[in-house]
């Protein structure tokens, strides 16, 4: 596992999820799961791009895009840009 | 029109758009300083007559319904304007972000599209393929990929023989999702109110526009995209998201382009004053604003003075934070605060216990009196009335539902006439706003389906979850003060429910209870039935980053079913996946 992917793990699961008991993995569906509330994507999307240092058009990412850190690392790869 | 000043003296949209200067700046759609583009009125003209061919190609004619799903952007606006071109009705739909419950979106999609039995719905290339079942299809119905094309020449692009009376394009009133309800607007009505609004704005040549609006919602179609296409002015947009994600780069998008006006939600003026301790203040310049408006929520003066405090040190020229009142229903504005004399809105202190008991407005300097904040002078072309519950006209300084006539209003809900015969009465359009006149200027006071009535006394939520945000241990703006009506009492009692910032914060929760009890007594002598604190998130916000009252309302009483009782309301889960908000 690469270090973006645990940064990621950690975030959401003490900052988003914040449940006693329940950890995820790279491939865990979060929000089809009901695990995250949508809403609150903004904030995992501000952190993706804080682990990869890309900048994500935010308007190009789609609900399917984030549902697990696996996709959300892929979508910051095609999409995202090297901040300058 | 013999009244009007016609600044833009065209019969119909496409002979506005067509008449720009071909060199002169349109729109800028702006991701990041190394990340925009920027097109000419002509470059957009043959944008449009490339989409406008393509409709047509595609069988698409004279009035006939086109439903846009793309995201915000330049590709979005030149499909709008290449229906325009052809006489069809285009209506502009929200885009699915990843922000949006999927299912609310899909429900929300579904029952908008079979409302509007659209000729041809038109995608993006990424338009997710699992959401196009959710789009309404009818026999004669195409499904098209918009394709970036270009006419030749826009010039000799045939536009199609439009009236004044037809119909322009349909707009949808405010929110993302639900079923929303569609407004049609004529080409006559939209450019008299365009005339009307650049009057109002003293409007000049040099004025440029800054938006991050969602182009569905009428702040964004009328006052960010249509007034500038029929003003020829540029205009420098951003995409809802991307702002939310960067409040700062509204800054960053004025300074650059020297933007003059920008429409923005109350919300707005907090949540970017409160990030700016993040900001270098010599990064912005907005010495170029004329006007911020505040528009399409109450309007809170502190908001406004918070923002004014935060970015005068950006040079923001003093008197330039305005307010308006609008709505989809009426094209657009129905006040505007008065940019002659003092340049600002006009501010009352209204005796606190007068306002709350009769319901009306005593001018008060003490120190527990309520300040409100006007959303303007109306429109010229515009009336409107106070009506009580009981369907009496209010005077001046008493507090009723807001009705509405203009010169350039809705005919009806399209294909909706139920809908239509509720808000529309006599000529007259029932905004379900409460608010009042006074000295010549309404004031928007909130929602009357929002507005407790504890023992004959009128509260307003705005009032209450201001107090409790200001608490150092609540997340700001994160807080919903609710009357829930108590069966055994016979009258609404408050209850409010907060994020705390920190869970931590929970282990005091007791303390802090106490603590916003007391100061909501003190401050509006009301006391609240109960007061539930819970961590960061637990409020289901709005797809507009808002909370969402009734959604977070229904969670409360699943969770607490001792209010349930109170209330007699039985909440199942059947019932909360259909809600809407």
């Amino acid at each position: 596992m690469n270090e973006a992917t645990q940064q990621l793990i950690n975030y959401i699961q003490s900052q988003v999820i914040r449940k006693k008991g329940v950890s995820i993995e790279a491939d865990t569906p979060l929000v089809s799961s009901g695990l995250v509330d949508s809403l609150a994507l903004v904030d995992v999307l501000a952190e993706v791009e804080r682990v990869t240092k890309m900048r994500i058009p935010a308007g190009k990412v789609q609900p399917k895009d984030m549902d697990t850190i696996n996709l959300m690392l892929a979508t910051a790869a095609r999409v995202g840009r090297a901040r300058g | 029109m013999s009244d009007i000043k016609l600044h833009y003296p065209y019969s119909t949209l496409p002979e506005a758009l067509m008449a720009a200067e071909d060199d002169a700046p349109f729109v800028t759609m702006w991701h990041a300083d190394d990340d925009f583009e920027t097109v000419t009125f002509g470059k957009f003209k043959k944008m449009a007559a490339g989409q406008a061919v393509y409709l047509r190609e595609n069988g698409v004619g004279l009035k006939d319904t086109v439903v846009l799903v793309q995201p915000q952007g330049i590709d979005l606006m030149a499909s709008f304007a290449g229906a325009l071109l052809i006489g069809a009705v285009p209506a502009i739909l929200a885009y699915p972000t990843f922000k949006v419950d999927p299912a609310k979106y899909r429900f929300g999609l579904n029952g908008v599209s079979a409302n509007l039995r659209a000729r041809a719905i038109v995608v993006d290339e990424h338009f997710p393929e699992e959401l196009l079942a959710n789009l309404w299809r009818g026999d004669n119905t195409r499904l098209l990929r918009s394709v970036r094309a270009e006419a030749a020449d826009a010039a000799g692009f045939e536009v199609a023989a439009i009236n004044p009376d037809d119909t322009a394009f349909i707009q949808h009133s405010a929110g993302t999702t639900g079923l929303q309800k569609g407004v049609a607007l004529s080409h006559g009505a939209v450019l008299k109110h365009l005339n009307r609004l650049a009057e109002v704005l003293r409007l000049t040549p040099e004025d440029s526009v800054y938006s991050w609006l969602p182009l569905y919602h009428d702040m964004g179609l009328i006052a960010c995209f249509m007034l500038p296409m029929v003003a020829h002015l540029p205009l420098a947009m951003q995409s809802p998201t991307e702002w939310v994600m960067q409040p700062k780069s509204m800054l960053e998008v004025i300074t650059k382009y020297r933007s003059t006006l920008a429409w923005l939600p109350n919300f707005t003026y907090q949540f970017v004053a409160r990030r700016a301790d993040e900001y270098d203040e010599k990064e912005f310049d907005l010495s170029s604003v004329r006007a911020l408006i505040n528009c399409s929520e109450p309007v809170r003066g502190s908001s406004m003075d918070e923002f004014m405090a935060a970015f005068k040190k950006c040079k923001l020229p003093p008197n330039t934070l305005h307010s308006c009142y609008a709505m989809a229903e009426t094209v657009f504005a129905v006040s505007q605060s008065d940019f002659g004399g003092a340049g600002a809105p006009v501010r009352i202190s209204a005796d606190s216990d007068i306002f709350r008991k009769e319901h009306s407005v005593a001018k008060s300097s003490s120190e527990k009196a309520f300040e409100f904040v006007s959303s303007g002078r109306l429109v010229p072309g515009t009336s409107v009335r106070i009506v009580s519950d009981d369907g009496r006209d209010l005077q001046e300084g008493f507090v009723g539902e807001i009705a509405i006539k203009s010169d350039a209003m809705l005919n009806g809900y399209y294909n909706r006439q139920d809908l239509t015969e509720k808000a529309v009465r006599g000529g007259w359009y029932f905004s379900g706003d409460l608010g009042f006149l006074l000295d010549g200027e309404l004031y928007v006071v909130g929602r009357k389906k929002d507005l407790i009535i504890v023992g004959g006394e009128n509260i307003y939520p705005q009032d209450i979850e201001e107090i409790v945000s200001a608490h150092p241990a609540i997340h700001d703006g994160r807080v919903i003060a609710l009357g829930l009506f108590n069966t055994k009492l016979g009258t609404e009692e408050i209850v409010i429910v907060a994020e705390v910032r920190e869970e931590g914060s929970l282990a005091n929760a007791e303390e802090i209870e106490k603590t916003l009890s007391n100061e909501i007594v003190g401050e509006l002598a009301v006391a609240a039935r109960r007061i539930y604190l819970k961590p960061p998130k637990w409020i289901v916000k709005s797809t507009a980053g808002k909370p969402a009252r009734s959604t977070t309302r229904e969670k409360l009483l699943r969770e607490h079913p001792e209010l349930q009782i109170l209330t007699g309301e039985t909440f199942d889960d059947e019932r909360s996946n259909t809600a809407t908000h």
